[in-house]
């Protein structure tokens, strides 16, 4: 028995010693990311046989929700023991580990490989601090797409969907009249600020977008259009179901693909429940940009790369940034993912009707812009999305109490 | 009491490694997290100074009001629901029922599970789509309403029904302890003399589990000022702003919304408000006492 | 109440008959069907009800497929047995590149959890009884300051904690982790078995003090013995607690250490990603078979006479 348990311990020991054995000749990038579940894993696993390929060794460690692995990825590198590489969404998140010196700037691999001239303008920016590139982009998520039920609008006698938000009313109406919910929405404060940031874009424009959310205009803010944006907002109030608070975006999803609700406004992350549910794009279920179909609001996911003293990490983590910016390895990532590619020089033709839309605005500057997130501290948009929800949720809250929470919430950032 | 110099030493000596941890992590953290209230820290701590601008925005901020009345309303609810459905349930366990180990089992069984998905439930359950509202009126009762989880006014008594469903299965199992450590002469004594059950555990075992009731609150307590995963899974705080608490602020601004010298300033303000309500507590509690014992 | 007596003996061995026992205890005959009685199991059954209520829900759920979950009610029964999710949730479900399901954490939670729970006990039982039992000076400032840090939110800590750690040079590992678990468990610990023992009678001790017992002989052999329920709800706190806790094995135990609780947070959370209902579920039930084992085999401590005598007025 004993030399049994000899045997054993000395094989584990073994293996393990032997691992590190078989890393030391090949780069190894431990990657921290939060994509855990289906397509987001099959996502990732694109990413990692592509490292494997090009003689890496990916180590994956994964953590669901963005603020855990966030939480784990700051702490190891504060603590000293950071992973090669780490996702981050795009925008300000990272400003601080910049600041700090606790990542590694990407410039000179970005200009060898002349990413910028590929990238969407907005985020390859959002990316960069001080004219460098900090963080790699990896994929563009659009965040104003507005899917609906063809069944449910022509049952309801909706010919198509309404090109502007007031329009959009009445063909509400309707679609309740019929005995359907007119608007899935998912009560949740993060649902409600992309439904009401698509409103700001589409009804507003892009300028009032600006001034508000990347200006923090309080003057804009209290114009008759900004007003008008809240109560084009507000009305949408009374379309949603009784359900609705509290409600995960999926289960919204589920209310249009099965046809019980008309329509959706959420990130084309949502097509991925729509395919397994087996609907297919401008068939069963339509896809549009906004209503107009005009501009983009485009966000998506870096990696960030924290800097390490070692010569053999900064390789692996060179390789890794190559890898997942490879055109091929962008079109199988994002086709499991549901994003588009962060580059515009890649074959498409594989993408769906709705991807399709979006890579046609993503190839114009002007027709596209930068989901809020990016543009604005985490702070100050926490404190918007509290304006925004109670707002949302009580009837009785007018369109002033709006402007006055903005305003007072750019005063206290400033 | 004669002091023995030797004994007391080990006494001494077994509790300076326990002064060590708490200087270092308690005291340690507490005064950080005041240093950073005063700092407008973003994701990582700096030490750029700002007073009490932190405080200003915090109190300014309708979020943070509604957040103390809502703790307060869900403490209050809360601590007293739990004590009670826990002491009802140890009481009733301890009357020789059949089957206890496995109702004992059923009724703290929610305290194992993670709330990430028995929220999910609750949310379920309260959901006037999905949940009991729709099945009884699927069963004729066409006017029922439960619709607390999704209406601004009820959402924080949504949240009280799910915690004492977690909670109170734990008062029970610490009350069984204790019912079980009573006498049995004391039910021979109560029987001959007559006095009827439900004023012997009112009047005479209830005083006696007083120490095991303190702790009970105590608990209780610190799930009420830690609140969090409840929230999050039953309401994420809504609707609208209706159900959120400090804890979630706090862990809002730490992780999310990366504001951590706001996150810490609202720890300060709770750790505060704590400390002024369990210091005279403690004080007439334990500390008045000549005895070297605690509470008897 | 106070009336001295010979509770010692209460402590000795049990050879005790069940039921025989449990009828002398109360002296009451539970036998007969009283209103009373019904009342008492009316209820207990209203109570059993409510509390099964989720997880009925939940194992229902477990059961059917994502298209009837969608489609049907939740309070529908599933329409056949698919324990498909439940396997899947063990063993194959892709928590980031993995598919191994939930399992993989196992070893690491329970290597978490022993020298966690049994040193979190032995500081708490220890720290109480030094601080009900001995003057020690500092003790009430020492206690005050314990019971006023449990309120703190323990994410506050993690930076701190994080810096002071890899300091120390045992960031980001098994030993940080329980470190970690035994400083969180010292105020509620302490607490609890300071108020316990704060019951237990003063005359015990002094006579073991007569005896010429020391501080430990003392804890060892008069006290400890006594302190079985207690021990009993300690251990189901601490495994409860250490067993779910998420956020700290993630950020203090290091990538080999990572207990299952991250695995379980990987197969149920998400935030734009698919959710897979009943497999989160299943994953969430199995996760927490160790505390349920633990609440049910801790049953036969639960029994009258064991603990006879340790609360007194």
């Amino acid at each position: 028995m004993k030399q049994f348990a000899a045997l054993v311990l000395a094989g584990a020991a073994l293996s393990i010693v032997s691992i590190p054995a078989v890393a030391q000749d090949k780069p190894t990038a431990e990657v921290m990311h939060w994509w855990t579940s289906g397509g987001e894993a099959a996502a990732i696993k694109e990413f990692a046989k592509a490292y494997d390929a090009a003689g890496g060794v990916w180590k994956d460690t994964a953590t669901a929700l963005g603020e855990n692995s966030r939480a784990a990825a700051i702490n190891r590198m504060v603590g000293g023991n950071p992973p090669a590489a780490a996702q981050f969404n795009t925008g300000k998140q990272f400003d601080d580990l910049v600041a700090q010196g606790l990542v590694r700037s990407i410039d000179d691999l970005s200009k060898e490989e002349g990413w910028q001239a590929v990238m969407p303008p907005f985020l390859y920016d959002a990316a960069s601090r001080d004219g460098k590139l900090y963080a790699l982009p990896i994929n563009v998520h659009g965040q104003n797409w507005m899917f609906y039920s063809k069944k449910v609008l022509s049952d309801s006698g909706v010919e198509s969907l309404p090109t502007g938000w007031d329009a959009l009313v009445p063909a509400l109406e309707k679609i309740r009249a019929a005995g359907f919910i007119p608007l899935a929405q998912g009560g949740q404060p993060w649902q409600e600020r992309l439904l009401f940031s698509a409103i700001l874009l589409g009804k507003g424009g892009k300028d009032l977008y600006f001034k508000i959310y990347r200006d923090h205009d309080a003057e804009a803010a209290q114009s008759d259009e900004f007003r008008g944006v809240v109560e084009a907002f507000g009305a949408l109030r009374g379309f949603v179901d009784q359900g609705s608070p509290g409600r995960n975006w999926n289960d919204a999803t589920a209310l249009v693909l099965q046809d019980k609700a008309g329509m959706q406004l959420m990130g084309d992350w949502a097509v991925g429940e729509f395919r397994t549910a087996g609907k297919v794009a401008d068939k069963d279920y339509g896809c549009s940009i906004g209503l107009k179909g005009d501009t983009l609001i485009v966000g998506g996911d870096v990696f960030v790369f924290p800097k390490t003293g070692d010569e053999a990490q900064v390789k692996a983590q060179n390789l890794l940034a190559k890898t997942m910016l490879d055109p091929a390895t962008q079109v199988k990532f994002n086709l499991a993912k549901g994003s588009m590619p962060i580059r515009n020089d890649v074959d498409t033709g594989e993408f769906n009707a709705c991807a399709q839309k979006g890579m046609a605005l993503l190839k114009d500057k002007d027709s596209q812009v930068p989901v809020v997130d990016i543009i604005m501290s985490a702070s100050l948009l926490g404190a918007l999305d509290d304006v925004l929800t109670q707002y949302w949720h009580n009837p009785s809250a007018s369109a002033d109490d709006v402007v006055e929470g903005f305003v007072s919430a750019f005063e206290l950032e400033e | 009491m004669t002091t023995r110099p030797r004994r007391l030493r080990m006494a001494t000596f077994v509790v300076l490694p326990a002064w060590a941890l708490v200087l270092a992590a308690y005291v340690g953290t507490m005064v950080w997290t005041m240093q950073i209230s005063f700092t407008d820290s973003k994701l990582l701590p700096v030490d750029t100074y700002v007073g009490f601008d932190q405080y200003e925005r915090l109190f300014s901020s309708t979020r943070w009001l509604v957040s103390l009345q809502n703790v307060a309303i869900f403490g209050v609810l809360f601590i007293a629901g739990s004590l009670v459905v826990g002491f009802l349930l140890a009481v009733a366990l301890d009357q020789h029922v059949r089957f206890e180990n496995t109702l004992r089992t059923i009724f703290l069984y929610p305290y194992a599970m993670s709330f990430i998905v028995t929220g999910l439930i609750w949310q379920w359950l309260m959901n006037p789509g999905l949940g009991i509202q729709k099945a009884v009126q699927n069963w004729g009762w066409e006017s029922f309403r439960f619709d607390w989880a999704v209406n601004r006014e009820m959402a924080i008594y949504a949240v009280v029904i799910a915690g004492i469903w977690q909670a109170s299965g734990l008062v029970m199992a610490l009350m069984l302890a204790g019912l079980r450590g009573i006498d049995a002469d004391l039910w021979k004594a109560t029987r001959i003399e007559g006095i009827p059950p439900w004023r012997v555990y009112l009047f005479i075992i209830v005083p006696m589990l007083r120490p095991l009731i303190i702790t009970a609150v105590v608990l209780l307590s610190i799930g009420v000022v830690k609140a969090f995963d409840l929230v999050v899974a039953l309401t994420s705080g809504g609707p609208g702003i209706a159900s959120e608490v400090p804890a979630k602020f706090i862990m809002d601004y730490l992780f999310t919304r990366q504001n951590i010298g706001l996150a810490t300033a609202a720890a300060t303000v709770m750790l505060i408000t704590v400390a002024s309500v369990l210091t005279p507590w403690l004080y007439f509690e334990y500390f008045r006492k000549a005895r070297p014992r605690g509470a008897a | 109440m106070s009336s001295p007596r010979p509770t010692v003996a209460a402590a000795a061995p049990l050879e005790r008959p069940a039921n025989r026992q449990k009828s002398v205890e109360r002296g009451r005959k539970p036998k007969r069907l009283t209103p009373g009685r019904i009342g008492l199991y009316a209820f207990i059954a209203v109570a059993a009800a409510f509390f099964l209520l989720p997880a009925v829900i939940m194992i229902f759920t477990s059961l059917k497929s994502m298209d009837e979950i969608r489609d049907g009610s939740i309070f529908a029964l599933p329409q056949h047995l698919d324990f498909s999710a439940w396997i899947a949730a063990w063993s194959t479900a892709c928590t980031g590149l993995s598919c191994d399901g939930i399992r993989v954490g196992f070893w690491n939670s329970i290597k978490i959890l022993v020298p966690s729970v049994v040193l979190s006990i032995a500081a708490g039982s220890i720290l109480g009884y030094a601080l009900s039992f001995w003057r020690v000076r500092g003790a009430n400032v020492l206690f005050a300051i314990l019971l006023l840090g449990a309120f703190l939110p323990y994410q506050i800590f993690i930076y701190p904690m994080v810096r002071g750690f890899s300091l120390l040079g045992i960031y980001n590992s098994l030993a940080c982790i329980v470190t970690i678990h035994v400083i969180f468990g010292l105020p509620v610990m302490t607490l609890i078995f300071r108020n316990f023992y704060a019951g237990l009678p003063q005359e015990l001790f002094n006579a073991a003090r007569v005896d010429g017992g020391g501080f430990w002989r003392i804890f060892l052999y008069v006290i400890l013995p006594m302190s079985t329920p207690i021990l009993i709800v300690a251990a189901i706190l601490q495994i409860t607690g250490i067993w779910n806790d998420f956020i700290l094995g993630l950020v203090f135990a290091g990538r080999e250490n990572l207990p299952m609780t991250v695995q379980l947070n990987n197969v149920v959370n998400t935030t734009y990603g698919e959710r897979t209902y009943n497999m989160n579920m299943a994953a969430t039930i199995l996760t927490a078979a160790v505390p349920l084992v633990v609440y049910f085999v801790s049953g036969r401590w639960f029994v009258r006479g064991i603990a006879a005598g340790a609360v007194k007025g």
